[in-house]
């Protein structure tokens, strides 16, 4: 099998990106998984150092890339704008495309098949199928899944199947959005999904529901770009309609709204006019919330919210380089106040931390996070991006959400229905 | 929330002016292309050494400086401006269990890891032990596995210099054999009380007659001083830690420190974004936009402190063509005219290179000017290594003309906003 990494100009920009590095070994200090284990020896030399010796028609020099978790960080601290986090990204396509996919990583980078799998009225069985210790002992002897990674437990009910079956669907107005749920809210957790709907509605817009596929990111971390290709392109097609449009896409996935805005783009090396106009009007959902109050059009009439509660900024919304839209917002919510946790990552980084190898490292990277969030001594952490919130729960035992729920409660929305 | 007090740049201009700004109540941004040149540094505040005022206390050779070139950023802060700041970043840093020592006094002659000696005004305590003043024999300790500390080589320059030294390696303890090693390893190591025990006891081994010991700095993110006061109660020695090349683990628990000061006050860093340009009208800037994904971000600017840094932070940058620019909200340049004038003809030519000498041009209140000598944008002000300010690499008047200027312009800009402004 071969792949051929993208020659285009992107392509030429990441490369020449790496003569910026100066090997001042900023990225080194603040790289958090090259802290905690001696497997990864940090951003330069995977990243600007290793790739001097990368050549598509010989093989790679060291097949430690694989243990970045493309949290980021290194490329946010580089003094000089080297593009450390893509370099090893297609690093790691090149492995995989001369190596191929293990099952296990075709497995945990097709999201969108294990949800259609599992969520269905009967989501009970096939989560108790999931939480038992025997099952998981053999998941991860015979595919490497860690046992105790946390998996997320099935809806018995799609988001999408909510959101056509609603009894109030929304109203027709003239200003439409539509939503990216991505496969986490459609497949786990449609609560959100319905919740953010409702935070749109209460602000005037009219939500639409455009057919999407999975976002590709997990593909694209596990290195399976021609198949993570597929799915962007898919996408693309489907939502293109709405920006010529002008209808923005809005989702509440943090980490796919970043695949649609750049991961996708940037890593396959796609840049048609299509593909750019899809990424210029995809925002992440606080993002755009924030715009909206910077037109002044955003309801501050915010009941009190008398909680202090941790938020962790992750990654995946780093990367976004916004800032923190959603503290920006709840920081109107009288009453509220919300802790910010500087930790760099979480330790799952999508699928990585659920991984056999990996998990103990996720887990020592997670570990500043979850002594913040246990020191806080709140039963509930914020958190944008759900494989994240999986993770916090998992890593301390505190429920956490994504903040539209929040604001959600501070529009006085109503509470919580079961779905059908 | 609309519009911002921005602070661009993450050096130590910026982090003293986004200090300010906080404590002030005014809930600044700091936005930043990446970290600054603190991760690069020593660690110790140079805030003049200049071969034009020699063998005199600092403050007096201030004094002259602030006389002699009266647009030089020094004489627009006068003496007690110079002085307030390193005051704040001296109770700054004490606060948070890493005091810094020295002042306006005189400068404090260290070794480096060369065995150089190099003054400065201020140095962390845990520096202290290293004036060359104190006499006695000094003992250099480090490892085979840190690169580029190189003990034998220290010692053997510091000798040449009549100052009695010796260098010796030290042997890691078992466990701690890595594929790689660097001055983060190290740090993070001598955090655990295991570690401090065993190099402890080999330096007490190795002692001999020395009465102080250097080891590269690296002594531990966190707490430091409790790092080095352990090892000199084992080791029996007095115990300095000695700069290394980067990364700079001084310049990593600055930074950790700036960060847990300015975001408690109020202030919100934003790293990663880098200023790409600003949008002024009848000369006030308006808005600025950073680097993001897909598109940029764009941030309404209340008033704004440019502390890029120079050409070593990325706040001036230079071509082929021989074009020299700011690179943030492309403001008006001092430089030196063409290409053929940026060096000198000797890398390590006494002078120094005219190119580093380039800078934004300001007012008296640090606001940026354009060739005609009017103010820019008056809601701007610069400070650090942006700055023009003679010859800051000649006159040693580095990091201290950062941490200085950085906090005058954020009190300056604070105290002169109109109050609506203060949240
Ligand atoms: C290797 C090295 C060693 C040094 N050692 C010493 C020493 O031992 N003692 C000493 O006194 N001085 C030393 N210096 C000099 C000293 O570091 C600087 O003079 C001083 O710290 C500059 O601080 P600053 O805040 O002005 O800028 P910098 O520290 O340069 O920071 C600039 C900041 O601005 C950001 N930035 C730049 N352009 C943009 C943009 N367009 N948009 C957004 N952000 C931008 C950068 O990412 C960075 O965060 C050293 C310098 C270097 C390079
Ligand atoms: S921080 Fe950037 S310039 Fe420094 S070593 Fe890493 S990649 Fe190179
Ligand atoms: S993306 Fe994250 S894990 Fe990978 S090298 Fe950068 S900092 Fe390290």
């Amino acid at each position: 099998m071969t792949f051929i990494i993208p020659s285009d100009h992107i392509e030429l920009s990441l490369e020449q990106s790496l003569d910026h590095c100066i090997k001042c070994n900023i990225c080194t200090t603040a790289c958090p998984v090259s802290a905690v284990t001696d497997k990864f020896p940090g951003p330069k030399y995977v990243g600007p150092q290793a790739q001097r010796f990368r050549r598509p028609d010989q093989d790679t020099p060291d097949a430690s890339v694989d243990y970045c978790s493309g949290c980021r960080v290194c490329n946010q601290v580089c003094p000089t704008g080297v593009h450390i986090a893509e370099l090893n990204a297609r690093a790691r396509a090149q492995i995989v495309a001369q190596k191929g996919l293990s099952l296990r990583n075709r497995l945990l980078g097709h999201s969108d098949w294990i949800g259609r799998m599992g969520a269905s009225p009967l989501a009970p069985i096939a989560n108790m199928f999931l939480s038992n210790g025997l099952i998981r002992m053999i998941t991860e002897q015979v595919i490497g899944i860690a046992r105790h990674a946390p998996v997320p437990a099935f809806s018995r009910y799609t988001f999408r199947s909510w959101f056509k079956h609603r009894s109030a669907p929304t109203a027709k107005g003239t200003r439409k959005v539509v939503y990216f749920h991505g496969c986490a809210t459609n497949y786990y957790e449609p609560e959100l999904g319905r919740i953010a709907v409702e935070v749109l509605e209460h602000n005037g817009f009219e939500v639409i529901l455009a057919k999407q596929g999975c976002c590709g990111l997990p593909l694209l971390s596990n290195g399976a770009f021609a198949d993570a290709q597929k799915y962007h392109e898919y996408n693309v097609q489907q939502l293109l309609p709405y920006v010529k449009q002008g209808i923005p896409i809005v989702g509440t996935s943090t980490s796919c709204t970043l695949t649609l805005k750049e991961e996708a783009p940037d890593l396959l090396g796609l840049h048609s006019d299509e593909i750019k106009l899809v990424a210029e009007n995809t925002y992440d959902i606080f993002e755009f919330l924030r715009l909206e109050h910077e037109q002044g059009r955003l309801d501050t009439n915010f009941r009190p919210v008398a909680l202090t509660l941790p938020y962790h900024p992750p990654c995946q919304l780093r990367a976004h380089r916004i800032g923190r839209p959603a503290l920006d917002i709840l920081e109107m919510v009288p009453g509220l106040r919300l802790l910010e946790s500087t930790s760099p990552c979480c330790g799952i980084a999508g699928t990585y931390g659920v991984k056999r190898e990996k998990y103990e490292i996720g887990m020592a990277v997670g570990a500043g996070l979850f002594d913040f969030v246990q020191r806080s001594g709140s039963d509930l952490a914020l958190c944008d991006s759900e494989t994240c919130r999986w993770q916090i729960t998992h890593g301390t035992g505190v429920t956490s959400k994504h903040p539209i729920e929040i604001l959600h409660r501070a529009y006085g929305l109503a509470s919580p229905s079961t779905g059908g | 929330m609309t519009s911002r007090m921005i602070v661009i740049g993450a050096g130590l201009s910026g982090l003293m002016s986004a200090l300010a700004l906080a404590e002030a109540g005014l809930r600044p941004l700091l936005l930043a292309k990446g970290y600054g040149t603190t991760y690069w540094t020593g660690g110790t505040i140079d805030l003049l050494a200049s071969r034009r005022y020699p063998n005199m206390p600092l403050h007096t050779a201030l004094t002259h400086l602030i006389v002699a070139q009266p647009e030089h950023p020094y004489a627009r802060m006068e003496l007690d401006g110079i002085a307030a700041a390193v005051d704040r970043f001296r109770t700054l840093t004490k606060a948070a269990g890493y005091p810094y020592v020295g002042g306006l006094e005189r400068n404090v002659v260290l070794p480096t890891a060369l065995g150089a000696l190099r003054p400065t005004a201020l140095l962390p305590a845990t520096m202290a032990a290293g004036d060359v003043r104190l006499g006695g024999e000094i003992l250099i300790a480090g490892f085979h596995e840190l690169r580029d500390f190189f003990p034998p080589m220290a010692a053997a320059n510091l000798q040449a210099q009549h100052i009695p030294a010796r260098g010796v390696y030290l042997t890691l303890p078992d466990g701690y054999q890595r594929h790689d090693y660097s001055p983060r390893s190290f740090a993070l190591w001598f955090e655990q009380p295991n570690f401090r025990q065993a190099i402890g006891q080999q330096l007490r081994t190795l002692r001999g007659t020395a009465t102080r010991i250097g080891l590269p700095a690296v002594l531990g993110l966190r707490d430091p001083l409790g790092v080095v006061n352990d090892l000199q109660q084992i080791s029996g020695a007095q115990i300095f830690e000695i700069p290394t090349l980067p990364p700079s683990v001084p310049g990593m628990r600055l930074m950790n420190i700036f960060h847990q000061a300015i975001t408690v006050a109020g202030g919100r860093i934003q790293i990663g974004s880098e200023v790409r340009r600003g949008l002024g009208a009848e000369g006030v800037l308006t808005h600025i936009f950073s680097e993001a994904a897909a598109r940029e971000q764009r941030h309404h600017v209340a008033a704004c402190v440019l502390a890029t840094g120079g050409i070593a932070g990325g706040g001036i940058s230079t071509d082929f063509r021989g074009t020299v620019h700011e690179t943030a909200l492309n403001l008006p340049l001092h430089a030196p005219e063409s290409r053929q004038a940026w060096f000198a003809s000797r890398f390590l030519h006494t002078e120094g290179h005219p190119i580093f000498s380039a800078g934004v041009p300001t007012d008296d209140q640090f606001r940026p000017l354009d060739s005609t000598g009017h103010v820019v944008y008056a809601n701007v002000m610069v400070a650090g290594s942006a700055l023009l300010a003679g010859d800051p690499v000649e006159d040693r008047a580095v990091s201290g003309l950062a941490l200085t200027t950085g906090w005058h312009v954020g009190t300056l800009l604070a105290t002169s906003l109109p109050a609506q402004l203060a949240t």
